[in-house]
């Protein structure tokens, strides 16, 4: 595969790495700081738990919307005569990061709801 | 037969049919309320969750007849009027959009239910809660001056005022539920677990094992009352008083037999010798609804045919059956046991 296709593939599936990072991380965290009784530490007047989950999500948040984004450009911005796998991979990074965009949401949501060891 | 007959079915066919589903009915029906039902709330709680299963149930099943409506026109209608079917308008707005909003919503209020059901409460009365196989160990710690007891299969509870119960198990994993006050919460063995519910509605409810434990795990049922304030003060009073000397030749016929028989090696009655801490502590198990963990109006019939019979009944407790006493010997005892009010 050519690094160019490379790119693309990567920018097509930033935003389930995304999510895949965003869910290893707000699990494996919550795990360890609420096993350690660490849940009542807070990071400039947040709770640690809250802190670390809004954070991940937020940057989460920003590579699936970069991916997207980026997505959307290159899909806009082929022409007439672009090749097939071209077109599919910018569509697909389209509904890809748009979904991501959606479950990164509604992994983060929880933590503003429910207590932090809930 | 005629073609009419044979059109409309068979007379005994429908006339079966027609009681199979007004059985079915009537059964279905039966679980909306009664002295065990989620669907009969008697908390905040119960009504919290028995909101969720309403909006989840109903919008399921509407969800369900929307698709297979959809379904059935894809495959029966002709092809100019299916075509829509296909178009990326359909498929985004029916594939996409629509269990995104649908499940947006859902989460959130999930999530809200969540945080407001089994919230511990400041003042909230204590209990400890232990189950065994196959029955309840029920325990009032020591508050505000108040001594502590125990008692078993029965779980005695103020209206309005919350409660929350510390719960473990002696063996094997069982689970608390209530399910007209609240959710279910597991008993893990080596593992203390909580769950807070408040009672709005005086009344007789049931509470069940709801994780299987063994082979009586269908007969391990306790009662739950819910008395006004005062009522339960009363019955909290009582119960930590120790047991009653019989006041009749009979009653003290019974109780001599069961010092005789060693039921106080496995059973507590406070006040006397009986000790044990094995089984059911049985001070004022005169004073219960039920026996057997839930199985039986408590009276001296059904006490003198669990005594005599515990394994016919229950087979696998841990309680021998005695059935080497008497007729009289076995009225005794079971009415000794029936005056321990």
């Amino acid at each position: 595969m050519s690094g160019r296709r490379t790119g693309q593939v990567l920018l097509m599936l930033a935003g389930l790495i995304a999510w895949a990072v965003q869910f290893t991380v707000i699990y494996g965290v919550t795990s360890t700081l609420c096993g350690r009784e660490w849940a009542d530490v807070t990071l400039l007047g947040v709770g640690i738990v809250h802190a670390v989950v809004a954070l991940a999500t937020l940057a989460a948040l920003i590579v699936a919307a970069l991916s997207f984004l980026g997505s959307w450009r290159i899909h806009g911005g082929l022409g007439e005569t672009a090749a097939a796998p071209d077109r599919f991979i910018s569509q697909a990074g389209i509904l890809i990061s748009g979904l991501s965009l959606v479950v990164i949401l509604w992994q983060g949501i929880p933590a503003f709801i429910l207590p932090a060891c809930a | 037969m005629d073609l009419k007959t044979t059109r409309q079915g068979l007379p005994w066919r429908r006339t079966v049919t027609t009681r199979a589903a007004a059985f079915a009915c009537a059964l279905s029906l039966a679980g909306c309320s009664g002295v065990q039902s989620a669907l009969d709330p008697a908390g905040g709680d119960a009504l919290r969750i028995y909101w969720l299963t309403l909006i989840m149930t109903l919008g399921g099943t509407l969800i369900f007849l929307l698709v297979t409506g959809v379904l059935l026109y894809a495959i029966f209608a002709p092809p100019e009027r299916r075509a829509w079917l296909g178009g990326r308008r359909t498929i985004v707005v029916g594939g996409l959009a629509f269990p995104i909003v649908v499940l947006s919503g859902l989460l959130p209020y999930g999530l809200i239910v969540m945080r407001d059901t089994d919230v511990p409460m400041p003042g909230a009365l204590q209990v400890e809660v232990i189950g065994e196989q196959y029955w309840w160990r029920v325990k009032y710690p020591e508050e505000g001056g108040k001594s502590e007891f125990s008692t078993a299969n029965e779980l005695i509870v103020p209206v309005g005022s919350p409660v929350t119960v510390t719960v473990t198990s002696a063996d094997v994993i069982h689970s608390f539920w209530i399910p007209n006050l609240g959710g279910k919460i597991d008993m893990i063995p080596g593992r203390i677990n909580r769950l807070s519910f408040t009672a709005e509605r005086p009344g007789i409810y049931r509470g069940v094992c709801a994780e299987f434990c063994g082979d009586q795990h269908a007969r391990m049922a306790f009662d739950v009352v819910a008395l006004e304030r005062t009522a339960f003060e009363a019955w909290r009073a009582a119960q930590e008083k120790p047991a009653r000397e019989p006041d009749l030749p009979f009653l003290s016929r019974g109780r001599a037999l069961f010092r005789a028989a060693g039921c106080g090696s496995c059973h507590v009655v406070r006040g006397t010798e009986a000790d044990g801490a094995f089984g059911p502590d049985l001070t004022h198990v005169g004073s219960r609804r039920t026996i057997g963990a839930g199985q039986f109006p408590n009276n001296i019939g059904t006490l003198a045919g669990w005594i005599a019979n515990t394994q016919h009944i229950k087979p696998g407790v841990r309680m021998p059956s005695y059935g080497s006493f008497t007729g009289e010997e076995l009225r005794s005892l079971a009415a000794y046991l029936e005056s321990l009010k």
